[in-house]
C-alpha cells in the first residue's frame, strides 16, 4: 500500500540526502533531455536520403597538365573510355560531387519582368550530360532526361536546359509544375534555362547548408584542365577500377594525373564526421549521467536500508508484508524522482531556449524532457527494486535484537 | 489462546549447532498475564520471536488463537502479526522521523484502515497512554517512559488479542518502569493477554504466572494472585517421552 504522507514526513525530516539526489536528478534530466534532443537532431540529419546510389558511385579527378590539350575533346574521349570499362554502369564529367563539401552553388532569377524578378533559394549546380541521372542513380519523377545532342561543351554560362530536384521545384514554384518553367542562371533576361525534368531527391555538397536538398543539373560538359568524373559501377568493383581507370586513361594520353577515387558513401562519412562525433560524445555523456544517477539512487537506497535495518524489522514485526517494504522504498524514490524530474524538465526547457539563442539550435521539443522523466522512472524502478528486495528479506526478528 | 507443543529451534552454522529451544511446551490462556524470566541466553527472546511469528521454528506445533502457525506463508504471518499481536520492544523501536501519531498509525496502515478509522484509533490509543496532547511531537522530544507508552499505544491501536512485551521496562528508570507496568496491568485487566519477557523479578511477580526458561526449556511455573505466590507446578507437559527439565524441577 502507498504511504505517501509518512514517506513525505520522513523525507522532510531528513533533507540532505534527498536534496543531493534531487539536484543530481534535476541536472541529469535537464542535460539528458537536451543532449537526447541534439543527438536525435544529428541522427535525423545523418539519416537524410541523398537520393544517390552511394555505395556504387565514386568520383575521381583528372588533371591535364599539357596546356595544348583540347579539354572538351579529351573529356569526350575519356567518357567513352570509362563507359566501355567492364563493371561501369554509367560515367559523366561533373562540376561537383554530392556530399563532398565542395562545388558550385548559386541563386537564380526568375519572374515576368525585370522589375518583378526575384531570386530563388540557393541550389547546388551540377554540370553534366545525359548520363548524369543514370550515374548518380537518382529517380526522375517528372519531365525527361537530357538528350545526347542537347549537351553543350565549354563554358558553364551557355546552359539552356535544366533538371531540378523536387525540393528546389517546390521551393521555387510551389505546387505549379516545374517542367516548362524558366529561370536565368545569371541576371534577369540573360541565359534562360528551361526546366525539362524533376528528380525525386538530389542533395548538394554541403550537409550543414539549409539548402542541401536544392539541386540543379545543367546541360553542359565543362572543358577545363581539371576535370572531375563520377562513375557508377557494380558494387565491390571500386578496387579493380582504381587500377583499370588510370591505366585506360593513360593509354589515351599520358600527360595527366588521375587521382581520388572515393565512394559517395565515404564522402557521406567524412561530411557527417562532426555530427557523428557529437552524437557519440553526447550519447556517452547521457549513458554516463544515467549510470551516475542510477548509482546515486541505488546507493541512497542501500544507505537507507543500512540505516533503517531495525526500522524495517520493526515494520515487518508490525505487519508489513515484503511488498510493503519494497513499495516503501519505491514510493520514496519515485517522489524524489518525480519532483526532480518535473523541476529538471523545466530547467531543460530553459536550457534549451538558451542553447537555441546561443547556438542556433532548434527549439527543444517537449517530448524529450517528458521521455527523459519517463525513462528516469523506469531507471528508478530498476535501481531501487534490487536493494529494496534485499530490504524486504530483513527478518522481523531483528526488531527484538538490542543492537 | 497460545499453545506450543514440543517446539524446538536450532540455529546451525558450518561448525556449530545451537539448540535455542528444546521440546518447549507452553499454553497461555486468554486474558492471562504471563511473565517469562530466565538468564541471558536461555532462549527467552527466541521464544518471544517464535510466539510473535517473528521467526520460524525447527520442530513442533504452535497454535495461536486456533490457527496452526506451522508452514504459514510470509504474507499470512505478517497479517496475523498485524491483526492479532501487539509488540512492545525493549528499545521502543519508534520510527524517529515520524511523529507520535504517525508512529501509532504504522500498523494501522498495513491493516488497510481508511484515514478516518486510523485517526480515530490513533487518538484513542494515545489517550489510553495519556499522550494524546503530544501526538505531533517526535519521539526524540519525549522521555524514555513516554516513548515506551507511545510504543504501547502503537501495540494497542490495532486492538490485538495479545501483547508480547520484550523487556518493556529494560531501558527505563524505576519510576518510569512502574508507570509502564501499571499501564500493562490495566491493559490486561481490560482483557488483553500479555506475555512479558523480563529480567526483573519484582516486575515478574506482578504477573499472574511466571515461567522460567533455562537452556531452552521451561523449568519452572509459579502462579501469583495479588502478588502472593499460590501455586508452583508445571503448567503443561506434553509430547515428551523423557522427563523434561520442568518435570525434574517439579518432582
Amino acid at each position: 500500500m502507498l504511504q505517501i504522507k509518512p514517506i513525505l514526513s520522513t523525507l522532510m525530516r531528513n533533507k540532505s540526502g534527498p536534496i543531493l539526489l534531487l539536484i543530481q536528478i534535476i541536472l541529469s534530466v535537464s542535460i539528458v533531455a537536451n543532449a537526447s534532443f541534439i543527438i536525435s537532431e544529428r541522427i535525423d540529419l545523418m539519416s537524410r536520403d541523398s537520393g544517390l546510389a552511394e555505395s556504387e558511385v565514386f568520383d575521381f579527378r583528372v588533371y591535364n597538365f599539357n596546356p595544348e590539350t583540347d579539354y572538351g575533346a579529351q573529356n569526350g574521349r575519356d567518357m567513352t573510355t570509362l563507359r566501355n570499362l567492364p563493371g561501369v554502369i554509367g560515367a559523366t564529367s561533373t562540376s561537383m560531387t554530392p556530399l563532398s563539401g565542395g562545388g558550385w552553388m548559386s541563386v537564380f532569377t526568375l519572374g515576368e519582368s525585370e522589375e518583378t524578378a526575384k531570386e530563388t533559394e540557393g541550389a547546388a549546380i551540377y554540370y553534366g550530360d545525359e548520363q548524369m541521372l543514370k550515374t548518380l542513380g537518382v529517380k526522375l519523377i517528372a519531365g525527361r532526361n537530357f538528350f545526347e545532342e542537347e549537351i553543350l561543351q565549354g563554358s558553364p554560362n551557355q546552359a539552356n536546359l535544366g533538371i531540378v530536384s523536387q525540393a528546389f521545384a517546390k521551393a521555387t514554384w510551389g505546387d505549379e509544375p516545374a517542367v516548362g518553367q524558366v529561370f536565368y542562371a545569371a541576371d534577369f533576361g540573360q541565359e534562360p534555362v528551361e526546366i525539362i525534368g524533376v528528380v525525386e531527391t538530389l542533395q548538394g555538397a554541403w550537409v550543414n547548408n539549409s539548402s542541401l536538398e536544392n539541386s540543379v543539373i545543367l546541360n553542359v560538359e565543362l572543358a577545363f584542365p581539371f576535370t572531375k568524373f563520377l562513375v557508377r559501377a557494380e558494387e565491390g568493383t571500386l578496387a579493380q577500377l582504381k587500377e583499370a581507370i588510370p591505366a585506360a586513361l593513360h593509354r589515351d594520353n599520358r600527360e595527366r594525373v588521375v587521382s581520388g577515387f572515393k565512394l559517395i558513401s565515404e564522402h557521406r562519412k567524412s561530411a557527417y564526421r562532426n555530427h557523428e562525433l557529437m552524437a557519440t560524445v553526447l550519447s556517452m555523456m547521457v549513458i554516463l549521467l544515467l549510470l551516475i544517477t542510477s548509482l546515486g539512487l541505488a546507493g541512497m537506497v542501500m544507505f537507507n536500508i543500512e540505516r533503517r535495518t531495525k526500522q524495517i524489522g520493526t515494520r515487518r514485526a508490525l505487519g508489513a508484508k515484503k511488498r510493503d517494504i519494497i513499495s516503501f522504498f519505491l514510493v520514496e524514490n519515485y517522489i524524489i524522482c518525480i519532483v526532480g524530474g518535473v523541476i529538471g524538465a523545466l530547467v531543460a526547457v530553459q536550457l534549451g531556449q538558451q542553447l537555441m539563442s546561443l547556438y542556433s539550435l532548434p527549439q527543444l521539443e517537449l517530448i524529450y524532457p517528458l521521455s527523459t522523466v519517463a525513462g528516469l522512472i523506469v531507471l528508478t524502478t530498476i535501481a531501487v527494486i534490487l536493494p529494496a528486495r534485499k530490504a524486504a528479506r530483513i527478518s522481523p526478528a531483528i526488531a527484538t535484537r538490542s543492537v | 489462546m497460545l499453545s506450543m507443543k514440543n517446539i524446538s529451534k536450532v540455529f546451525k552454522t558450518d561448525l556449530v549447532e545451537t539448540h535455542a529451544l528444546r521440546e518447549f511446551n507452553l499454553e497461555v490462556n486468554e486474558g492471562e498475564f504471563v511473565a517469562v524470566t530466565g538468564p541471558s541466553g536461555s532462549g527467552k527472546t527466541t521464544f518471544l520471536n517464535i510466539a510473535g511469528l517473528l521467526e520460524g521454528f525447527t520442530q513442533g506445533d504452535y497454535f495461536l488463537d486456533g490457527v496452526n502457525i506451522s508452514n504459514l506463508s510470509d504474507n499470512k504471518s505478517a497479517a496475523i502479526r498485524n491483526e492479532k499481536i501487539g509488540f512492545i520492544f525493549q528499545g521502543f523501536n519508534l520510527i524517529p522521523d515520524l511523529n507520535l501519531a504517525e508512529n501509532v498509525e504504522v500498523p494501522l496502515r498495513y491493516r488497510g484502515f481508511n484515514a478516518k478509522e486510523r485517526k480515530r484509533r490513533v487518538q484513542h490509543a494515545l489517550e489510553q497512554v495519556g499522550l494524546a496532547a503530544r501526538m505531533k511531537h517526535l519521539p526524540s522530544q519525549l522521555s524514555g517512559g513516554q516513548q515506551q507508552r507511545v510504543a504501547i499505544a502503537r501495540a494497542l491501536a490495532g486492538e490485538p488479542r495479545f501483547l508480547l512485551a520484550d523487556e518493556p521496562t529494560g531501558n527505563l528508570d524505576s519510576m518510569m518502569a512502574r508507570q509502564v507496568m501499571e499501564l500493562l496491568e490495566e491493559i490486561n485487566k481490560a482483557g488483553t493477554t500479555i506475555i512479558m519477557v523480563t529480567h526483573d523479578p519484582e516486575l515478574a511477580r506482578r504477573a499472574q504466572r511466571n515461567i522460567q526458561i533455562v537452556d531452552g526449556q521451561v523449568c519452572d511455573f509459579t502462579m501469583y494472585q495479588g502478588g502472593e505466590r499460590t501455586i508452583e507446578k508445571p503448567h503443561l507437559v506434553t509430547g515428551s517421552q523423557e522427563p523434561s527439565n520442568q518435570d525434574k524441577v517439579a518432582s
